[in-house]
């Protein structure tokens, strides 16, 4: 039997004490993985010295066995040096098999470190997961600017891999499914941090919702003439429950911020409805988001690039159409199916 | 200050073709990664931050033919560079090229301050290279940066996340990774074009990194591709025509509703 047993989540911890969406997800390939290999499925939660007794009650509800829990006022905030000085020791001492990161930015700033300091093997941005016949990992990843997929294996364990949201349904909550906790105290007075974070400034975003955590998006392109009508986009986002995107073009005039772009160079998002509002569909757009489950695109151009992959189209003013489709889905009170 | 930048060929995504589920590259067009044009232009900012005396040094590692971008790099302002060009190289993974990326910086540069890297390669989409080649060299690092701003050996890094534009400051030396930035690569002045193409390239082979080849290349790499293939296409569906707004936006909602969305 290999030394390195057990599947771990690493569970990222919300301001207000919950989980954050992306990490709850990671229940439901880690239990598939753990049924599959018999092994326990471990939440890991790094944490400053705080109340964490609701995640881990939640992370218990959605499947885990035990939680592994590291409480250290260093670990407070995402530091690059010290959570990767966290998670190697971790590790080296408890040797997983397989570790599941939630993908974000800041994970990035530890997780490809650790991979190296603890001679594991580092997957990022996978959107499925599985085991070939010895057991080992199979993930899949988009390359080549999302034209392409592929299938790789890790060679060292742990095996570690970070998966995109969305790309699994978070597990149905079990309320009477409890995790053990163990408490573990790691070394982490001899870091000295060269990175600190001084501050944190919003940015106005009128989507409320994460864009890449949104089951609709409605995103608007150079064809909304001016910053001023975005109102039309913010409206219809509004009525429908939708986060709101752009597209280049848009972000590099300052109409919107940068959190929005959807693309190459932006945010690559897979919603169940995709609306491209004045957007053209230049191939570094689609790469974005044409892995949407379903595309409806206005624009006043029939021969737009747009339409090639939408599912749904109108060709005609956004201007106009949008505050139609707004009024139309307030006053009929509907509702997409998402 | 020494600044290093690193930058990639990858082809032309807006050019390029499949087949077999995978990139024909024999002849595609090929271009600077992306994202290595915002760490690019980054590092020519910093250099002017950091006043006189400073320079930029340009690392890429690939075919001969990367010459080009290099030289689009020095036409651009930076001020010399290495390319890395070995057999032994090829086929490596984000942790065999960070370990020949980091060898060429402690063999070949002395006293940096500064390396930046891109946040992604547009072709293998790792996103790890950069605080790999950090973890190699010890060094600080900070990843999807939008803007820097440097004041004296502190270095003011900002980025953006989904809680908001996070300012960061980082002790140097150090490794910063730039995503999209709130500025565009200059363009090449008639001197740089000329300056570039005066400017020999060398190229240095794995020997001359003092790194062993079991450590680069395929046979240094954690992860193995092993079967690559191309998404099915999505292609379009029905379109309406618009010029009556009422009539258009009633004939879309009857489409949602039979495609079961309504
Ligand atoms: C390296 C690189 C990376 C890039 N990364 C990204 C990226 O991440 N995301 C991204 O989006 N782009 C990216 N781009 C830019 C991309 O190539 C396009 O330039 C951009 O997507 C165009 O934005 P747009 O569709 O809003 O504008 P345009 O291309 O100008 O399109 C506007 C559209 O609006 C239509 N229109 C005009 N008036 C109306 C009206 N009244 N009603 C309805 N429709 C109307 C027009 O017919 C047109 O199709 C990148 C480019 C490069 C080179
Ligand atoms: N062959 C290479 N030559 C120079 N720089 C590279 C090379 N491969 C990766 N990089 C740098 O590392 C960044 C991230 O690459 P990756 O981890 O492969 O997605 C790129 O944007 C480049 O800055």
């Amino acid at each position: 039997m290999s030394e390195f047993q057990g599947i771990w989540v690493i569970a990222e911890l919300t301001p207000d004490g919950s989980v954050a969406e992306g990490s709850q997800e990671l229940l439901t390939p880690a239990r598939r993985l753990g049924d599959k290999l018999n092994q326990p499925v471990t939440a890991v939660i790094l944490s400053g010295n705080r109340d964490t007794s609701s995640a881990e009650a939640l992370l218990g509800r959605l499947g885990a066995n035990q939680i592994l829990l590291v409480k250290d006022d260093r670990l407070a905030e995402v530091q690059g040096e010290t959570y990767t000085a966290a998670l190697s020791e971790l590790l080296s001492a408890k040797k997983p098999n397989i570790v599941l990161l939630g993908a974000s930015p800041a994970v990035s700033d530890f997780a490809p470190r650790a991979a190296i300091r603890a001679n594991a093997s580092f997957i990022a941005n996978a959107v499925d997961l599985d085991l070939n016949a010895d057991g080992q990992v199979e993930a899949t990843r988009a390359i080549y600017a999302e034209s392409l997929l592929s299938t790789v294996v890790p060679l060292n364990k742990p095996q570690m891999v970070s998966i995109k949201k969305k790309a699994f349904p978070k597990p149905v909550e079990d309320a009477g499914h409890t995790a053990s906790v163990e408490i573990v105290s790691l070394n982490l007075a001899n870091i000295r941090p060269r990175t600190r974070l001084v501050n944190v400034a919003q940015t106005e975003s009128k989507g409320a919702k994460k864009l890449e955590e949104a089951d609709i998006i409605v995103s608007g392109g150079r064809g909304l003439k001016e910053a001023a009508n975005f109102k039309v986009v913010e409206e219809l986002a509004d009525a429908l429950g939708a986060a709101v995107g752009a597209s280049r073009a848009v972000v590099d005039a300052g109409w919107r911020p940068h959190s929005e772009q959807v693309g190459q160079t932006g945010k690559t998002v897979s919603p169940k409805v995709y609306f491209a509002l004045g957007i053209s569909g230049a191939i570094q757009h689609l790469v974005g988001m044409n892995t949407s489950q379903i595309v409806i695109a206005i624009n006043r151009d029939e021969n737009a690039p747009i339409f090639k992959i939408a599912d749904f189209g109108i060709v005609g003013d956004a201007l106009e159409i949008v505050p139609e489709l707004t009024r139309t889905i307030k006053e009929q009170n509907l509702v997409l199916h998402v | 200050m020494k600044i290093v930048v690193f930058i990639k060929q990858v082809p032309d995504n807006t050019k390029l073709r499949f087949a077999d589920g995978k990139p024909v590259t024999d002849g595609a067009p090929m271009m600077m990664n992306p994202f290595d044009e915002y760490a690019l232009e980054t590092a020519l900012k910093l250099k002017e931050q950091a006043g006189s005396d400073s320079t930029v040094t340009v690392v890429s590692m690939g075919a001969s033919n990367t010459k080009d971008i290099v030289k689009k790099a020095i036409a651009a302002g930076a001020d010399d560079a290495f390319l890395l060009s070995d057999a032994t190289l090829n086929e490596g993974d984000s942790t065999a090229n960070a370990h020949a990326l980091a060898a060429a910086v402690k063999t070949l540069i002395s006293d940096f301050g500064i390396l930046v890297f891109g946040q992604m390669a547009l072709d293998d989409a790792e996103g790890q290279t950069g605080p790999k080649v950090a973890e190699i060299l010890g060094l600080p690092c900070l990843t999807g940066g939008k803007n820097v701003q440097l004041n004296g050996q502190t270095l003011r890094f900002f980025r953006e996340t989904d809680r908001g534009c996070e300012e960061h400051e980082m002790e140097l030396p150090g490794v910063i990774c730039m995503a999209k930035c709130d500025y565009e690569l200059r363009s090449s002045n008639i001197q740089g074009v000329m300056k570039a193409n005066k400017t020999e390239i060398p190229i240095k082979a794995t020997a001359d990194l003092g790194v062993s080849p079991a450590l680069v290349g395929a046979a240094g790499s954690a992860t193995k591709v092993t079967k690559t293939w191309q998404r099915p296409p999505k292609s379009g569906g029905r379109t309406v025509n618009g010029s009556d707004a009422k009539a258009a936006v009633s004939q879309l909602l009857e489409y949602l509703k039979e495609a079961k969305v309504l």
